[in-house]
């Protein structure tokens, strides 16, 4: 169904009469074909194509109207999980293989994900992606490696995106550090055309990890399609080295899982020297934002507390144009930017008449999310928009004390809704008994005579995470140990707010993010 | 005999049909036809089993110079004659070739409508005398007259003739179609199934009935006609689940496991219907001196004679739960005569390697140092290993199998399956006094890891029925457990066709503590040698216990 939507358009377009500076924003409209695709983008009431004079439109006002919002760094399967620290630990951590050998970190963090991957993903992957759009986000990196292609999926998912080609190869993706040999290999696929997304560099400058970035450098991996994720480990001189392999490529900055984990982060300034694009990821649950809309807001302040000079339209493009562009260069299809061609994902945004749009969207909570599409369909928003959008198979939630309306289908049947109540229910089912239900989601997969590729094939999911130290095996000997805490809530609340005071390695720089919310 | 489908499950379960039954396929009749292969499906059959072998088979370095045997090229050479072969040619090639490896972790299973079933005779031959000369006495004879049809044919006659071939004769060239890598581990392992046949990785018998020429102990001669048939023992409510975590850490021989539960079925029809019901207590006849047990499919103890000594029958491991084993193991242990405990595994064909590793701690101070085990190190080991969705099983092997390449390791690192930490959380040395092991040449996989680490941990005497344990060191996975295994790598495969499957060794056990990094794979363990006796085989191991008794009264006072 194709889609109008008017309002105050910041369509951070490439077309320099609509954006002639990056946030530019006027009144007007944008146009989205039945495909899914933006096809035009009018200023006032100009006409848009005349086959789409028919589409349904809606009109948000003042509010703003901006490309989705991507988040590239994040590991949706550990999303329910609340913040994580080990409590032993008393200076920051040194690198990413320090803390996966913490006491507390199997027990706090594998097991519980573990058990929801396993008993019930379909929920899981609902729950977590339904975190990402109640921030406006409509593509995410992250997703758990899956035994077959998804079908009902909320937001888009990097890696699993192929826009129905079949190609899987359009983006690679590794946690885990790689072999050189690995690496080269990479450097090849992207130069075949994939983007290649990789941790890399992780931890404080002059550890280990530091080789993360010499070892990718000589493979041959500074490239456009590289996309280096934290880099925090990274000096001066890699820097240079990424300045004079040309300077294109990516990072992906995680300012508040970098100084959870290590009271330091990416240096930034020295990065945009390069050249390269620097894009932010709200990282996981354990150590990071509950989605890439509050990862803005601690950009902003780390930004103001090292006194680096970043703009807050830097930081949106970070989510929207810049996030867009790197993608691009693997799908051959724009996101984060509304342009004839792109694809149809945006987020309106609550705004006043005058509003600074950069400002606004930086400071904006879930509360002010008023309305996401992805594919041209509104997939949630509130209920007037939802319904002007033609959406009414919804389900309901709470967001920040406001209700939103879901589009939210069961896994295999697009036509029925699934009430978000069932699926936090069985969430909770998996929470109230993790060994039962773990072993009734190993006997569902074992029970598969089929093809474990197969569309019909239960879905299995897997962890991407260090699973840590444990016993042989990774996981209790005895099943009921696993607990698995509340789950965590899609906003960012005053509870999880509170729970950044005195704990990680901050040093209490992000006690400023309640600011924002309060 | 025509029976409704409704009744199918029932009838094998209680009685059994004839083999021809249950393989003609009559329109109407009770059997179906066993699904033939076309060129493209055995293609596949062998293009698996290729990769396999050649990937993941953790025994393939050892069985290549053991046997002089190159399995992965004779794939390779049956590949391009298996479209033109007939059915039965191209299973039994693939049979022969796998069973080559003499491995009873590693088999292949044609398609058949029989996989759950086990093809019997109403009685159980054994073996008394020395190898030389050895004696098969029937030791067992189903209590149903129709089925047996000849009354002169009891416990005790001794089996002379079999389809007109000298039994013993009979007995050695069926054992060269078994598994087991020393001469006398596949004779113990042919006579165990000589008249037990688990259609579940194996054909049926060729011939359908059988007639036995046997002498009574008067030394009259008769001779009988007696029908192969197919039972379906079932496995044990308590038995380890496939699909469960535990089911990644079997160690057994699987068709001897079904073996085992049909000998159990028809000559312990108390215990199957008991353990079957969920009442364990009714598994123990009132009266008996056998105590009562909650896992009677796999336990079994009673003071022996004169008070003095204590019998722990383990007849398997195969349970799901290690903790309940253990704790049973415990109660009983605890519940026997305190100067002394003969700990009698043979037969057992393994099951949960937990089970088996765990109970050590109860007869010893020592700590325990478990078994390791390790993957083959080659490209498809590698991929599994580094398959995001393996991370918990495999990822402690594959830094190892990285290092691999460069240090031209054929193995990964050895590492437990049992955590060390499991091996030592109950009441060490639980079982004050004196413990002896008896073993056979069945005791096998799970089986053969205790034996060793008896052995390896100086827990005591070993005795042992033939040259050594069975030998069968590794973990065992079927063709449904590695293909979940691989998913997500280039090795992937898909379902075997129409229902063929597999089994393979997939990680290879070598022992710990003095015999540290010795393989248990065509090796097996030793003891004290001991033959068996008719006054064995026909009065309760009479002599055998007998032995046992003496040779734990000869231990020293600090070993007492």
């Amino acid at each position: 169904m194709a889609l109008v939507v008017r309002g105050r358009v910041v369509p951070l377009s490439t077309d320099p009469t609509l954006s002639p500076e990056p946030m530019a924003a006027f009144r007007g409209r944008v146009w989205i074909g039945d495909d899914g695709v933006v096809a035009a983008v009018t200023r006032g009431n100009r006409r848009g194509p005349a086959d789409l004079a028919d589409a349904t439109q809606v009109d948000v006002g003042d509010d703003l109207v901006i490309p989705g919002l991507v988040d590239l760094h994040n590991h949706l399967a550990y999303d329910t999980l609340p913040l994580w620290v080990e409590p032993r630990q008393q200076v920051p951590f040194l690198h990413h293989n320090s803390w996966p050998r913490a006491a507390s970190y199997s027990s706090s963090v594998t097991w519980p994900a573990y058990a929801f991957i396993t008993a019930a993903p379909e929920e899981l992957l609902a729950y977590v992606e339904t975190k990402a759009i109640v921030g406006g986000t409509t593509s995410i990196q992250g997703s758990p490696p899956k035994n077959r292609p998804r079908d009902g999926w909320i937001v888009r998912n990097v890696e699993d995106e192929t826009f129905g080609s079949g190609n899987a190869n359009l983006v690679y993706a590794s946690t885990l550090t790689l072999k050189p040999t690995v690496l080269a290999d990479r450097a090849n696929k992207m130069r075949a055309g994939s983007t290649f997304i990789y941790h890399c560099a992780e931890g404080q400058p002059g550890s280990v990890v530091a080789q993360e970035f010499r070892d990718a450098a000589d493979a041959g991996c500074l490239q456009p399609h590289f996309v280096a994720v934290h880099c925090c480990a990274a000096d001066a001189q890699a820097w240079d080295r990424w300045r004079a392999a040309g300077g294109a490529g990516a990072v992906v900055w995680s300012p508040f899982s970098n100084l959870w984990l290590y009271g330091r982060t990416t240096d930034v300034p020295a990065a945009l020297a390069t050249g390269i694009d620097v894009c932010l990821g709200s990282d996981w649950a354990p150590s990071g934002t509950k989605h890439v809309l509050g990862e803005l807001k601690v950009a902003r302040i780390l930004a103001d507390a090292n006194g680096w000079e970043i703009a807050d339209a830097d930081l949106v493009q970070a989510v929207t144009s810049r996030a867009g562009d790197v993608l691009q260069r693997g799908w051959d299809r724009q996101v984060g930017r509304l342009q004839p061609g792109a694809i149809g994902d945006l987020v309106v945004v609550a705004a006043s008449r005058r509003a600074n749009p950069a400002r606004t969207v930086v400071r904006a909570t879930e509360r002010d999310v008023r309305l996401v599409v992805v594919d041209g369909q509104a997939r949630y928003g509130e209920g007037a928009l939802m319904a002007a959008a033609g959406v009414n198979a919804t389900t309901t939630l709470e967001v920040a004390g406001e209700t939103r309306h879901l589009a939210l289908h069961r896994p295999g049947d697009p036509s029925a809704v699934w009430e978000w109540d069932e699926v936090v229910q069985r969430l909770e089912e998996v929470r109230r008994d993790p060994k039962g239900q773990i072993e009734g989601g190993l006997a569902r997969l074992a029970a598969w005579a089929g093809p474990l590729d197969s569309p019909e094939a239960p879905l299995r999911l897997a962890l991407d995470m260090p699973t840590g130290l444990g016993p042989v095996g990774g996981l209790p000997k005895d099943l009921t140990r696993i607990a698995i805490p509340p789950l965590e809530t899609l906003a960012h609340d005053d509870a999880w707010l509170a729970s950044l005071h005195g704990r990680g390695f901050h040093a209490d720089v992000l006690d400023g993010l309640a600011g924002y919310y309060s | 005999m025509t029976v409704a489908q409704d009744d199918w499950e029932a009838v094998v379960a209680r009685r059994g049909i004839t083999l021809t039954e249950a393989l003609s396929a009559r329109p109407g009749g009770v059997a179906q036809p066993t699904p033939a292969l076309d060129g493209g499906q055995r293609l596949q059959v062998v293009d698996t089993l290729a990769t396999l072998l050649g990937g993941a088979y953790c025994h393939l370095v050892q069985k290549r110079a053991g046997y002089a045997l190159d399995p992965v090229q004779a794939l390779a050479l049956l590949r391009r004659r298996c479209a033109s072969m007939t059915d039965s040619e191209f299973h039994l090639a693939v049979t022969g070739l796998v069973t080559s490896l003499r491995d009873a972790h590693t088999r292949y299973a044609g398609p058949s409508h029989l996989h759950r079933f086990v093809a019997a005779l109403p009685f159980l031959v054994e073996q008394c005398g020395p190898a030389s000369d050895p004696r098969l006495l029937v030791t067992k004879v189903v209590d149903d007259p129709e089925l047996v049809g000849d009354d002169q044919f009891v416990q005790g006659v001794r089996l002379e003739w079999w389809n007109g071939v000298p039994a013993t004769r009979a007995l050695d060239i069926y054992a060269d179609h078994e598994t087991g890598g020393r001469p006398d581990s596949r004779r113990a392992r042919a006579l165990e199934s000589f008249t037990f046949r688990s259609l579940a990785y194996g054909p049926p018998p060729d011939e359908h009935w059988v007639h036995i020429g046997y002498s009574t102990p008067e030394g009259q001669e008769h001779e009988v006609r007696m029908d192969w048939r197919v039972i379906a023992p079932e496995t044990a409510r308590t038995a380890v689940r496939p699909e469960s975590r535990a089911g990644l850490r079997v160690g057994a021989d699987l068709a001897a496991q079904s073996v085992r539960r049909a000998k159990t079925l028809l000559f312990a029809p108390r215990v199957w219907s008991a353990e079957r019901a969920g009442r364990p207590g009714a598994a123990v006849a009132e009266g008996s001196d056998w105590l009562a047990t909650d896992l009677p499919d796999v336990l079994a103890a009673r003071p022996l004679a004169g008070g003095r000594w204590g019998y722990l029958r383990i007849w398997s491991f195969d349970v799901e739960d290690d903790d309940a084993f253990v704790a049973e193991v415990a109660r009983l242990l605890t519940a026997l005569p305190p100067l002394g405990v003969v700990v009698d595994v043979r037969g057992n064909p393994g099951g949960l390697i937990w089970a088996a590793e765990r109970i050590l701690q109860l007869f010893t101070d020592g700590e325990i140092h478990p078994t390791r085990f390790s993957l083959l190190a080659s490209p498809l080991t590698r991929a599994m290993a580094a398959s995001p969705f393996n991370r918990f099983e495999l990822d402690a092997w594959a830094s190892s199998l990285e290092d691999a390449v460069v240090t031209g390791e054929p193995y990964a690192q050895p590492l437990p399956l049992t955590d060390p930490a499991w091996c030592n959380d109950r009441e060490h040395d639980l079982y004050a006094g004196p413990a002896l092991l008896v073993v056979d040449s069945t005791t096998y996989s799970s089986g053969d890891l205790l034996a060793a680490g008896w052995a390896d941990h100086d827990v005591g005497p070993i005795v042992c029925v033939g040259e050594a344990t069975g030998a069968g060191g590794a973990n065992v996975w079927t063709d449904v457990q590695l293909r979940d295994a691989l998913v997500a790598t280039p090795y992937a495969f898909p379902p075997l066709p129409a229902g063929a499957g597999l089994s393979m060794s997939v990680r290879r056990a070598v022992r710990s503590g003095p015999s540290d990094g010795v393989p248990i794979e065509d090796l097996g363990v030793s003891g004290m040698p001991y033959t068996m006796t008719a006054d064995d085989l026909l009065h309760g191991n009479h002599d055998l216990l007998s032995f046992c008794a003496r040779t734990l009264d000869q231990l020293a006072p600090d070993r007492r």
